[in-house]
């Protein structure tokens, strides 16, 4: 998994590459709850062809934060695999998708 | 080109369910399994042999078999760890609020949604988990 961060708009942007699963999850935890100390996050899922219940924990986690926070939390460009995984865990209810970081951050 | 059979068997540690999801990647490209397709068996894998990494105490191996069938793939995954049934555990509720959600048991409700006839079978000392996965739709 490599993790890069940009910006888009006034939000900071999480480029997640590779599987989110159960090696990875660590990892993508501690990034994206540190950019979430800072404000809102968008994580951009386009280049995760995968994600297991591990990484769902993650995004839970993040989404949860977030609204502790007061700040959002949203992704964007999810596979199809990975909307599959989001549509049967109910996760496409509780966290915010888009199709796109620029809807993302207007949103 | 969906003809090759698969089968790996690992030590039970994490390292090893990353290696195996890796070998399935490559060989779901190799057999012409459909990226979607090939992410499902990966969620598969990745499920239940986590989960014998993580909790089965004393277990030293986990194996997975995937023969192609008719306009299926049927998984076997094994362990020789403590008698567990994953399949038992309760469905999540899946349309909880984002506060009250959990993600226990998720796992193995993805697993049951992905895949058909999914059953727990205990032999010879062994845990076995046989499932079916369509490879339409």
């Amino acid at each position: 998994m490599d993790i890069t961060e940009t910006q888009e708009g006034a939000k900071a942007v999480a480029v997640l590459d590779g599987r989110l699963d159960t090696a990875t999850a660590a990892l993508t935890e501690t990034r994206l709850l540190t950019m979430l100390e800072k404000g809102s996050v968008i994580a951009d899922l386009s280049a995760v062809r995968y994600v297991s219940s591990a990484g769902l924990r993650v995004l839970l986690k993040a989404a949860k934060q977030a609204r502790t926070a007061g700040v959002s939390f949203a992704v964007v460009g999810l596979q199809a695999p990975v909307r599959e995984v989001f549509e049967i865990s109910g996760f496409d209810k509780i966290i915010p998708a888009f199709a796109t970081r620029a809807e993302a951050a207007q949103a | 080109m969906d003809t090759l059979p698969f089968h790996l068997r690992l030590p039970a540690t994490l390292d090893s369910v990353t290696q195996l999801l890796d070998a399935l990647e490559a060989h779901a490209e190799a057999a012409g399994i459909s990226p979607g397709i090939a992410a499902r068996l990966a969620l598969v894998a990745e499920e239940v042999t986590a989960n014998v990494a993580m909790h089965a105490v004393g277990a030293t191996y986990f194996e997975m078999r995937v023969t192609p069938g008719e306009g299926q793939l049927d998984v076997c995954i094994e362990d020789d760890g403590p008698e567990y049934d994953p399949l038992a555990r309760s469905v999540p509720d899946t349309s909880a609020a984002l506060e009250d959600r959990d993600v226990g048991g998720l796992g193995v409700h993805l697993v049951r949604e992905l895949t058909r006839d999914a059953r727990y079978q205990r032999r010879a000392g062994l845990n076995r988990l046989v499932c079916t996965l369509p490879l339409v739709g």
